[in-house]
């Protein structure tokens, strides 16, 4: 996102009109800004690139750490190589293939390249497809459940690795590993963000 | 604590040996062992010791390399147990390894196990509370199954026995169909919980909503401490706050110098002698090098759980009992039962955005069961009943808002909206068709016969369960709460986890395996007090009343050995 913005801005690129070979090109430099030391142990380069650059879109840093800053995307391969089955790694590879063929039919570009409005409208699109989660009772989804999109399972692991990376859990989520007591009944600005455990 | 006595290699002969080290079977040591005898726990799984052996106690969600998720190995090891919806990384340890320990089954029936020290005594969810004659002149007055032999009144010492040693928090409400335990403090409610509590009290009368009944400290108890809101109890209490076999009946045992705990010890069956027509001890596999070996004793607990007790007990043949120890009536087996699961709603809670609450209470409402309790609430659509648990928290899932970036980001921070859920659990007949029997063809890695569940829930439980849906949408919508949602996930018999059943006590031999005092009929020395013993299911969790049966059939065995009439 960043170069091609880069690129934008000096005129190199005119309008969206970028020639499939230039996007494979671009996607190393993406990849290769966001996160120069990582070999992912799952993801392809160009898949890596749209998951690091979804992190980004959906969680990015303000004043408190974005997805990337606590490595979601990192943590995201980690669990396609080593939580997955080969079945579930086959549809992701799919579907994330899928995403992007997405974005070039109606954006020109892979999502990694694409700039931030046409990020956004992508994202949009996404938003509005789909099912939503159902409540859980103790562990398990209750009623009947419509489907979910890929997008918004891949939304929901992105916030589970953000929420329970060490520095949101311990340093911007309410923490306290030993409450010692329940107070059913407190004001809010009392404790702030939501508990993190 | 002091290290348990393991070395079982010292004496083969004991007093009294009891088989498994659970609820009921730490409860079977520690009343026995106080009373003097040398007792033998057998346990099929490790010693998990108190505070030692809570490996991840302490582990926050970025200490473990996965966080809470399972590898491929780790789902094939709970390939069943996984779809109860309770098994992380964090506490998998603790749960049977299902390709070791198959079972077969012939309908859908969840079966989880605990095979380690302290059992399902480390797992289980606390919900603590008596039953009442309404449960125990069930059978009785409908008919199904067969009369219990005990009432209220010959329990209910040996329940304030219990609860003053195990600790049981919770709020009296003098309920004749939920009898008041000899309570610790109680629990907090929080605000929304109060809110719902006053709307669903004021719109029908007769139905009450307290706080859980629960076995966890509220104040220390005997050396332990109270509870500190950590909700990690699954993992091992540290503070022993909770009641387990691990920090509250074993440690107890072993105080007395009587006890000895023997792991890896899978108890194949009960040795049993023609001419005494008693039982004389049983024979164990080592589950570490397959070696068979018989240990004696004067009286044997069976405490393996419900259906590993009686799949033991349906393993011990002999000329006298060929289709099983104490079969006489062919009931063994028979009578299988759970508690329906994960039926009611869930809702919103418009308002209280600027209140929370702090601590994780691993607690949560309770609505006791209001249907069939006098000739007022009959049913004529289902005989038995149901009651509630649930709870108000702040939920939300942040993934469901359709939003993304910087704004998101922050939202998502913050807690999301209040929601609340009451799901029931109700009462399940004993039906002579629902039963578990043994499979010769599928046997396990030690060689042994596995067991075949064949159990179904039928049109009463089916029709309760209507019953509890319809009324927990009611309740929550006239309790002023929003996008109401009922739901009924149909879940098999097994998902309560309270199994019970298969080797029922009863007054006539010919229809029952166990006397009043959880004898088997026809061999008294052996003694059946976990859930295989139950008649019926009452629609209450089951475990405390496991508890009072133990202590008091232990202070019954010890009384008859004593008389030498065993």
């Amino acid at each position: 996102m960043d170069r091609r913005s880069a690129l934008k801005k000096t005129g190199l690129v005119a309008g969206a009109a970028l020639a499939l070979p230039t996007a494979l090109s671009l996607l190393q430099a993406c990849q290769n800004e966001k996160r120069p030391d990582w070999t992912p142990e799952f993801l392809s380069p160009g898949e890596a690139a749209l998951v690091t650059a979804l992190v980004d879109t959906i969680l990015p840093r303000t004043e408190t750490p974005g997805g990337l800053d606590v490595k979601a995307d990192m943590f995201m391969d980690k669990v396609f190589a080593r939580v997955y089955d080969p079945e579930a790694r086959e549809a992701l590879r799919k579907e994330l293939a899928a995403f992007d063929a997405r974005c070039v039919a109606g954006q020109g570009d892979v999502f990694a390249a694409l700039g931030d409005t046409e990020r956004a409208s992508v994202l949009k699109a996404e938003e509005a497809a789909g099912g939503k989660f159902n409540p859980g009772v103790w562990g398990t989804a209750v009623g009947e459940q419509e489907p979910v999109s890929f997008y918004r399972n891949l939304k929901s692991m992105m916030i589970w690795a953000y929420f329970s990376s060490e520095e949101i859990g311990k340093n911007v989520l309410s923490y306290d590993p030993i409450p010692g007591a329940y107070q059913g009944c407190i004001p809010l600005s009392d404790v702030g963000n939501r508990w993190s455990l | 604590m002091a290290n348990f006595n393991i070395d079982a290699r010292q004496a083969m002969t004991y007093d009294a040996i009891v088989v498994g080290s659970g609820i009921s079977g730490g409860w079977a040591a520690k009343e026995l062992c106080e009373k003097g005898l040398k007792t033998l726990v057998l346990e099929r799984g490790p010693i998990v010791e108190h505070m030692a052996d809570y490996k991840t106690m302490n582990d926050d969600p970025w200490d473990m390399e996965l966080r809470e998720a399972l590898t491929p190995e780790e789902r094939r090891k709970h390939y069943k147990g996984i779809r109860s919806g309770f098994i992380g990384k964090s506490v998998e340890h603790f749960f049977a390894n299902d390709a070791e320990n198959p079972y077969t089954e012939v309908k859908p029936f969840l079966w989880i196990r605990g095979h380690q020290m302290g059992g399902r005594s480390l797992l289980w969810g606390k919900q603590t509370y008596r039953w009442s004659n309404l449960d125990f002149e069930a059978n009785a007055r409908d008919g199904h199954g067969v009369d219990w032999p005990i009432r209220y009144e010959d329990i209910e010492p040996w329940y304030t026995y219990v609860e003053k040693f195990a600790g049981i928090s919770g709020e009296p409400l003098g309920l004749p169909q939920l009898p008041d335990s000899h309570f610790l403090p109680p629990m907090e409610l929080n605000c929304v919980e109060k809110h719902v509590k006053s709307r669903i009290e004021g719109e029908f009368p007769g139905r009450h909503m307290i706080i859980g009944r629960v076995a966890h400290l509220t104040e220390p108890l005997n050396g332990r401490g109270k509870c500190q809101y950590r909700n990690r109890c699954s993992r091992g209490c540290p503070y022993g706050a909770y009641f387990s076999s691990n920090a509250v009946t074993l440690p107890a045992a072993q105080a007395t110098g009587n006890l000895t705990i023997r792991p890896y010890s899978i108890v194949q069956s009960i040795l049993y002698d023609e001419d005494k027509g008693l039982a004389t001890g049983v024979r164990i596999i080592d589950a570490e090098t397959g070696e068979s070996m018989d240990y004696r004793a004067r009286i044997v607990f069976c405490n393996a759980s419900a259906l590993s007790t009686t799949q033991i007990l349906m393993n011990s043949k002999s000329n006298r009992f060929p289709e099983g120890m104490g079969n006489d009536s062919g009931e063994l087996g028979h009578n299988l039962m759970d508690h329906t699961y994960r039926v009611g709603a869930t809702a919103r809670v418009p308002g209280f955005e600027d209140k929370y609450y702090s601590g994780r209470r691993p607690n949560g409402i309770y609505i006791p069961r209001y249907v069939n309790v006098d000739e007022g609430s009959r049913s004529r659509d289902f005989v038995r009943g149901f009651g509630f648990q649930g709870g108000g928290y702040r939920g939300g899932n942040p993934a469901n808002i359709s939003d993304f970036g910087a704004g998101f980001k922050e939202e998502i921070l913050k807690p999301g909206p209040w929601e609340f859920f009451i799901t029931g659990f109700a009462e399940c007949l004993p039906y002579h068709e629902n039963k578990v029997s043994l499979d010769t063809e599928n046997t396990d890695k030690w060689g042994q016969p596995t067991l075949a569940i064949d159990c179904e829930f039928k049109e009463n439980e089916k029709a309760l369960n209507r019953q509890i849906r319809k009324d927990a949408v009611e309740m929550l919508e006239k309790a002023g709460l929003e996008n109401v949602m009922g739901f009924d996930n149909e879940h098999e018999p097994g998902y309560g986890i309270h199994e019970m059943g298969t080797a029922r006590m009863g007054r006539d031999p010919r229809t029952s395996v166990l006397n009043g005092t959880n004898q088997i009929h026809a061999v008294k020395n052996v003694f059946v007090t976990d859930g295989a013993c139950m008649t019926s299911s009452s629609c209450v969790n089951p475990s405390l009343t496991y508890m009072a049966l133990t202590a008091r059939a232990a202070d019954h065995a010890v009384s008859e050995l004593n008389k030498f009439n065993i």
